[in-house]
């Protein structure tokens, strides 16, 4: 009895996450009128939600944008932060200890202490409506630098210093001997960031007013609050679930990377 | 030809605390030499100067007639195999092996070429297309052995090899390592903290201690004329026995251990004239286990010392009998016939030829 209520509570919490998200698909393709219900399933069944995001905003060109923008700074961001958490983990030299605490240190500061200083300078550097602007601040990040040098302290010395016997420079040690035995730790950087730079909202709404740059978040937020959805609840949510769909279906393919990747940072973002 | 050459060697790496103090070690060409020590005497830092993976604080290192201090690792034609197999994880036996030559450019057939020879050599050819996680510690030290022969270097530098392999198969390799040296006729120097390997292996060893070079000789000439008493004590198993006394000359000289317990006439060792000067002064008396004889010695002077037997390792082929001898534990290796037991009285005998004195202060061996 005991454990048939253990699973009663269990599910009631499940379903408590997951159907806000199923209301949200169901709403997407139910007509207008349904969506006062709360459903499972859609009501009037229809495409036309979607019909209607295509037409009023460019969402193809977004999401373009957004793949554009995350792929290439995470690429970045794992280049920096592999070259940096190296350093810090590997070469000797004076402050090292010191420029790691600092890195550490501007892990707490949360991004919208730093908002308005990152805006100066953007316009500054005439980057407002380019797409520098939403890759350049991001392709340092103190988290990754900060993985990878745990990642690169545990590695044997030998296997170091047997590459630089081989020949190898510091570039092809980092890369060509050390990455590819820290894949977990790679892949770990890659879904965080890969992550926090789809769902980046806020920082795009500032820096990009020009529509073809704008990335999906961004997009879909000015089109649901910014009335060009003309009030049509059901469109909304179809531009939602567009917004989601990239990030759930990298999620079914590297779920395992995604749970350990939240484990292992310890973060929720 | 590659002789290696140290000239003054010394590493600090912060201030004045120096790991290695002064070092000069001539290897010839083709020489195997062992450098030998306590952890923390400096030899593994010694070899990684002479690989060029640390700096070199002051003297200078030659290899052929090449003054190499500021040559990086990869430029001074050594290649070395470290104590984990340091192989690369993610690459095939081939491609560990092939890698360093790929890196310098070779052709690809050359590179072939190479590493089925050495794999032919090191009997590793059917590993070729393994994961090193998929080999034994034994498999993974050939491989780290042929990744060294491929790049034909003019010096291997090892660093020590055997360590994480069992008994059996580091005598095995060990055996195969001196094979190895034969046929490649190369330059190799081997760092261990095993004198047995350092002794079966070494044309000559280096015995090393607190980053200084204590004695640099032939393993025979380590054993028998030891410089000084940490020499002494280091080579040879079990250890050499050591106990301190005075020497007397009320009569014939004497040497007197503090209870007078041992008494040892030195007109009989050849010690005569040596210990002269030390009248009054203490010294410490050496003798090794297997110059100590359950039955007097026909053709030569001997010291009759009676003994309580404390403990007895019976190793079938000999027995090794511990005593205490003015508190101090003595260990006599004796023929296994004996049929000892514990807490028997008995009378050993010390070969008096061959006794070792030390100047009790500055522990330097005192010549005959």
């Amino acid at each position: 009895m005991s454990r048939f209520l253990r699973y009663f509570l269990l599910l009631l919490a499940a379903a408590s996450f997951i159907y806000p998200f199923i209301w949200m698909v169901s709403a997407s393709l139910s007509s207008e009128r349904g969506l006062s219900s709360l459903t499972v399933f859609p009501v009037e069944f229809t495409w036309s939600n979607y019909g209607s995001v295509f037409s009023k905003i460019p969402l193809g060109r977004a999401f373009l944008n957004s793949v554009l923008v995350a792929v290439v700074t995470t690429t970045l961001v794992l280049i920096s932060g592999a070259m940096a958490g190296y350093a810090l983990a590997r070469l000797r030299f004076r402050g090292r200890d010191l420029i790691f605490y600092l890195i550490i240190f501007t892990m707490t500061l949360p991004f919208q202490i730093t908002l308005i200083p990152n805006y100066i300078t953007m316009v500054k550097l005439g980057w407002v409506d380019t797409y520098f602007a939403l890759i350049v601040p991001f392709v340092l990040n103190s988290l990754s630098i900060l993985l990878f040098r745990q990642a690169f302290t545990s590695m044997p010395q030998a296997l170091i210093d047997a590459a630089r016997l081989d020949g190898c420079g510091e570039l092809r040690i980092i890369f060509q001997i050390l990455f590819p035995n820290i894949l977990p730790t790679v892949l770990t950087i890659t879904i965080l960031t890969f992550m926090g730079l789809w769902n980046e909202a806020l920082w795009p709404l500032i820096v990009i007013r020009d529509e073809p740059t704008m990335t999906m978040p961004q997009l879909v937020t000015l089109f649901s609050v910014g009335g060009r959805a003309e009030g049509q609840l059901g469109v909304k949510i179809a531009a939602a679930v567009m917004l989601a769909v990239p990030i759930v279906i990298l999620y079914l393919f590297f779920q395992r990377h995604f749970i350990r990747s939240m484990a292992s940072s310890g973060l929720k973002d | 030809m590659a002789e290696v050459r140290l000239k003054h060697i010394a590493k600090a790496y912060t201030g004045d605390s120096r790991v290695i103090q002064d070092v000069s070690i001539d290897v010839n060409d083709k020489e195997f030499v062992v450098l030998v020590g306590p952890s923390g005497c400096g030899k593994s830092t010694l070899l990684r100067m002479i690989a060029g993976l640390e700096t070199i604080t002051d003297g200078e290192l030659f290899i052929g007639d090449r003054r190499m201090n500021d040559v990086p690792a990869s430029e001074r034609d050594i290649a070395m195999v470290f104590q984990n197999y340091a192989l690369y994880p993610h690459m095939t036996v081939f491609e560990n092996m092939a890698f360093g030559l790929k890196l310098r450019g070779l052709p690809k057939d050359e590179i072939r070429e190479r590493v089925s020879k050495a794999a032919r050599l090191l009997e590793i050819e059917n590993l070729l297309d393994r994961k090193p996680k998929d080999m034994s510690g034994g498999q993974r030290q050939r491989v780290a052995i042929g990744r060294a022969i491929v790049r034909n270097p003019q010096v291997f530098l090892f660093d020590e090899p055997l360590s994480n392999l069992d008994a059996k198969l580091r005598g095995q390799t060990r055996i195969e390592l001196q094979k190895l040296h034969r046929e490649l006729s190369a330059t190799m120097i081997y760092v261990t903290h095993d004198q047995v390997e350092a002794m079966t292996l070494g044309d000559r060893i280096v015995v090393l201690r607190n980053g200084d070079v204590m004695q640099y000789d032939t393993p025979l000439n380590l054993y028998n004329h030891p410089v000084n008493q940490f020499v002494a004590g280091f080579i040879g198993t079990p250890p050499m026995n050591f106990l301190s006394g005075r020497i007397t000359d009320a009569g014939p000289l004497r040497f007197e251990s503090p209870n007078q317990e041992v008494m040892i006439d030195l007109a009989e060792t050849g010690y005569g004239n040596a210990l002269k000067p030390y009248r009054g002064k203490t010294v410490v008396l050496g003798i090794r286990a297997e110059s100590i004889s359950h039955q007097p010695f026909t053709d030569r002077t001997f010291h009759r010392q009676p003994v309580v037997v404390e403990a007895l390792e019976n190793m079938g082929s000999e027995t090794l009998a511990y005593f205490l001898v003015e508190n101090q534990r003595f260990i006599a290796r004796l023929s296994a016939e004996q049929n000892l037991s514990f807490g028997q009285r008995i009378d050993l005998f010390w070969d008096s030829t061959k006794f070792h004195f030390f100047d009790a202060q500055t522990e330097q061996a005192i010549q005959p």
